[in-house]
């Protein structure tokens, strides 16, 4: 373990030997005493205003000021003299040439004093960020919107915001050989269940990568089944959201250089909640909900569901329908199967150029897409009016949920290749089975599909139901959160013992309410 | 398989509430196909006291056997193997695993010849059906905690496709044609109840799901309640099926795809019925899968296996041939097991369920703590019954 010397060159000849890069600078200044004295820091990650005024200017008025050691003499200067003259919050003292580096990769700066062996950090980090916003993933007529941003601290402070408790913990990790990324676990203290977080702790404990340029790097480790379609992670922007699921009992992880927030355990119909529907009446949340089920349904089924009224049963569609259909489809050179694929595939090209594409290009796309191979197709006899018909509504329904569009996407041209070669028979099979999938499937102890399998009554009250807030008494069943009261009837101020009470002694019932 | 997380270790694999739902929704699902057009070919108007003394004779088994969960740790394997030894549990175990292969014979040609009606206009190759084998074999990789889950999401499936079919059914019934009651010769009936027995044995699927259950403090009751429940479903079927059809009620084959087809609202927005039918097509999928994986599950603590997927994988294979084969022998196999063979069904899932109540049952060990609740479960090397399944 290389350590630093007295000597200021030779200090600063060594870190230089490492970090040899021309973004890492060094500005050399003397100090009111005479002190030859250094900071090295990564060129635009530091607030180069902040430490001239509050690192250097004082060293600089250092012979001005006496030394409170010194009986009226100028004494010679010490770690004790730095440290007392800097007006930063964050000094750490630092004789490990390793640590030093890493620090400054990380974006502090190194203070380094002729004739002291030790190396101040000092806190002036001020890495380029975005300001917050909100996110364009997550949008919500209602309710608040601020978003997560790229830096970490910036975000552990907009949930610190919003969690004033001294419950609310956070684990921070270094993750990534090369990047070693920030990955912070955040929980509630005597809410949240501490085996998860334990157990999160120590699966990116585990992480031996050398980048990690994302928070969906990290979702994809902590992920229990590798190639599962369906997300086994919760994601959101929004700190509002990510502080309501730390509430209820889950987990948290921020991971520094993404605005995407991971909560876990999640469970599926978290897909189909919205954080607008907590803030709109429960009735309206409700039908919003519903709303959202059936056109993912209709999303996944109506195209398969077409083929198969064409290809195999006929009597799915109403009489005057099916003559529609019939002379719509009269003289396609492509079976109603391929006919479907074809449509659908213009779709997700569609999709994704529009959005990789430049934004002035994107009306082109739009009568390219529309007129020129929608219209254009129809009347050249390529395609029929009902396929793309229904192509576009389901793409429209599948958008409903946002965070399904991924596995929505795979699994709808799975049900239209199994439509298009086994029928109605082959949707109920492989509905069957996705189903049976789910159900089986587990993430940190927890069922996927719960709280309708396993069956938890007390969590149905929040799921494609939304109860009023006053009947969300408890937290969720399914998180086991040792303080499972929510809402206390008829406290309206928070009492003196309210910090006692949070770490979960009270209020403990036996958990009869999940199962399996 | 999906192995239980350590987060999770603490809690029973089966709870009532999941034992509830299967007995109320996944077994009255099954009654649905064939067994409902031949009941009203023997009983006639008669058919709904066949099927209640079939209720009633497996209420009285399924009330034994949560009787013996109630009084020892053990499932029944376990009872078996406490007083007869762990060979003569794994010889039984072995049996139950040849009974239920046995007991899917038949139903799964009915279920092949479901598919090809309900799901087809015109007739689509035999070898369709076969794809259903994929679903089983991974359900019978499973572990019965996912059964669990499985009886759980049935009883929404179940109930919107029951309620919603008997409501667009049950205008088109004529209850009179139920009556005279007790108008059919007593001996017709009577070769109806027997003919039907193999349709009726399913406390037998009961019998490996104890092992995985721990008995707590009035599940009987609810078991037995929602068991009355699922009758009431059949019962109510088969008097709007035969209200329905009449005297033509023989010769509507897998009558639940038909009794609402005559709702008048279907002729103007298509046979939406049939996505009714089709939600209920899952719960028997789910029926059907169970009883392999029972029989999977049987195998394997016959030869002391954990490793279930090649078990699984072999008898899918071999039942996907025998249904290949045969769907064309079906009056055959029809005539063999339910004429011949049905005592086979009651010795399985009557008589020696209902033996076993003369076995000395251990009592059920309490918690240290002296609170009722349910017993701590203890791991002993070479355990016969509530290995982990």
């Amino acid at each position: 373990m290389e350590k630093l010397t007295k000597n200021l060159r030779d200090n600063i000849q060594s870190i230089k030997g490492v970090l040899a890069a021309d973004d890492i600078l060094v500005y050399s200044f003397r100090a009111g005493d005479g002190t030859e004295c250094a900071v090295v820091y990564a060129d635009g990650l530091v607030d180069k205003a902040v430490i001239g005024d509050l690192a250097a200017r004082p060293l600089a008025e250092l012979g001005i000021r006496k030394n409170p050691s010194d009986d009226g003499d100028r004494g010679e200067m010490n770690a004790d003299t730095v440290k007392d003259s800097l007006l930063f919050p964050e000094i750490k003292e630092q004789e490990d040439v390793q640590e030093l580096l890493k620090e400054i990769l990380d974006g502090n700066c190194l203070l380094l004093a002729d004739g002291i062996a030790k190396g101040f950090i000092v806190g002036a980090k001020k890495p380029p960020v975005r300001a917050v916003a909100e996110p364009p993933t997550d949008i919500a007529v209602k309710g608040p919107r601020e978003g997560f941003i790229e830096d970490i601290k910036t975000n552990m402070a907009l949930l610190r915001k919003r969690l004033k408790t001294p419950m609310l913990r956070f684990e921070i990790s270094k993750v990534g050989r090369r990047s070693e990324t920030n990955v912070a676990v955040c929980w509630l203290k005597g809410i949240s269940d501490e085996k998860i977080k334990d157990e999160i702790v120590k699966r990116i404990g585990e992480i031996d990568i050398d980048y990690i340029p994302d928070s969906s790097y990290i979702a994809d480790f902590l992920a229990p089944r590798k190639h599962s379609v369906f997300r086994q992670i919760g994601t959101t922007e929004k700190p509002d959201v990510f502080a309501a699921k730390m509430a209820e009992g889950r987990v948290g992880i921020l991971v520094d250089g993404s605005p995407i927030a991971l909560t876990a355990p999640f469970i599926f119909i978290e897909d189909f909640q919205s954080s607008e529907d907590y803030y709109v009446s429960p009735f309206m949340a409700t039908i919003f909900r519903a709303i959202r089920f059936i056109a993912v349904f209709i999303a996944l089924l109506l195209p398969a569901f077409y083929v198969c009224s064409q290809l195999f049963k006929l009597q799915l569609l109403p009489l005057g329908l099916t003559l529609t259909i019939a002379s719509s489809i009269q003289g396609l050179p492509l079976s109603p199967s391929l006919e479907m694929f074809l449509v659908l595939l213009v779709l997700e090209v569609l999709k994704e150029a529009s959005i990789r594409m430049p934004k002035y290009v994107g009306m082109a796309l739009s009568v390219v897409g529309a007129l020129v191979l929608g219209e254009t197709a129809v009347s050249a006899g390529f395609v029929s009016t009902p396929a793309i018909i229904i192509v576009a509504f389901s793409g429209i329904c599948l958008y409903t949920v946002p965070n399904f569009v991924e596995a929505g996407s795979i699994l709808r041209w799975l049900f239209l290749l199994i439509a298009g070669s086994i029928g109605p028979f082959g949707i109920v099979l492989l509905a069957a089975f996705l189903l049976y999938y789910l159900i089986s499937a587990d993430a940190f102890g927890m069922p996927l599909l719960a709280p309708f399998s396993p069956l938890v009554p007390h969590d149905l009250k929040d799921s494609i139901v939304k109860y009023n807030l006053q009947s969300l008494k408890e937290r969720p069943a399914l998180f086991r959160s040792p303080n499972k009261v929510r809402l206390r009837s008829g406290k309206k101020t928070e009492t003196k013992n309210e910090t006692e009470k949070d770490s979960g002694r009270e209020d403990e019932k036996p958990d009869g309410q999940g199962g399996n | 398989m999906t192995a239980i997380h350590p987060i999770q270790q603490d809690r029973p694999v089966l709870n009532g509430r999941q034992l509830c739902f299967f007995v109320a929704f996944l077994v009255p699902a099954s009654k649905l196909l064939a067994m409902p057009a031949l009941l009203s070919y023997f009983a006639k108007g008669d058919l709904l006291f066949p099927a209640l003394a079939h209720y009633l004779l497996q209420a009285c088994v399924l009330a034994a056997l949560l009787f013996i969960a109630s009084r020892s740790d053990k499932g029944f394997f376990g009872l078996v193997a406490d007083n007869l030894g762990k060979p003569a549990a794994r010889i039984l175990y072995g049996l139950y695993a040849v009974y239920f292969l046995f007991s899917a014979l038949q139903p799964l040609l009915d279920l092949e010849r479901f598919v090809y009606t309900a799901f087809f206009d015109s007739a689509p190759p035999m070898s369709i059906f076969c794809v259903f084998f994929f679903l089983s074999g991974f359900i019978c990789t499973k572990n019965l905690k996912a059964f669990g889950r499985s009886a759980d999401i049935s009883m929404p499936l179940f109930l919107v496709a029951f309620i919603g079919l008997m409501i667009m059914s049950v205008g088109s019934a004529d209850f009179s044609n139920l009556l005279p009651v007790f108008g059919n010769p007593f001996r017709s009936t009577a070769t109806g109840f027997l003919e039907t027995t193999g349709h009726f044995s399913d406390t037998a699927l009961i019998l490996p799901l104890l092992d995985a259950y721990r008995y707590r403090k009035g599940d009987g009751k609810k078991v037995m309640l929602s068991y009355g429940g699922g009758a009431l479903f059949v019962l109510f079927f088969l008097a709007v099926f035969y209200g329905i059809f009449g005297p033509l009620a023989p010769r509507q084959e897998f009558a639940f795809i038909k009794t609402a087809q005559y709702f008048p609202a279907l002729s103007v927005v298509g046979r939406f019925d049939l996505l009714l039918i089709y939600m209920m097509t899952v719960v028997l999928l789910f029926y059907y899968s169970f009883v392999l994986q029972s029989s999977v599950l049987c195998f394997a603590r016959a030869i002391g296996t954990e490793k279930r997927v090649l078990l699984s994988a072999a008898i899918n294979v071999l039942l996907f041939l025998y249904t290949l084969l045969a769907v064309k022998h079906y009056n055959v196999i029809y005539y063999a097991i339910s004429l011949r063979l049905f005592w086979v069904f009651l010795l399985f899932a009557d008589v020696i369920p209902l033996a076993c109540l003369f076995l000395r049952q251990r009592e059920k060990k309490r918690p240290e703590n002296g609170k009722k609740g349910p017993p701590e479960r203890k791991k002993r090397t070479g355990e016969v019954s509530r290995a982990q399944p």
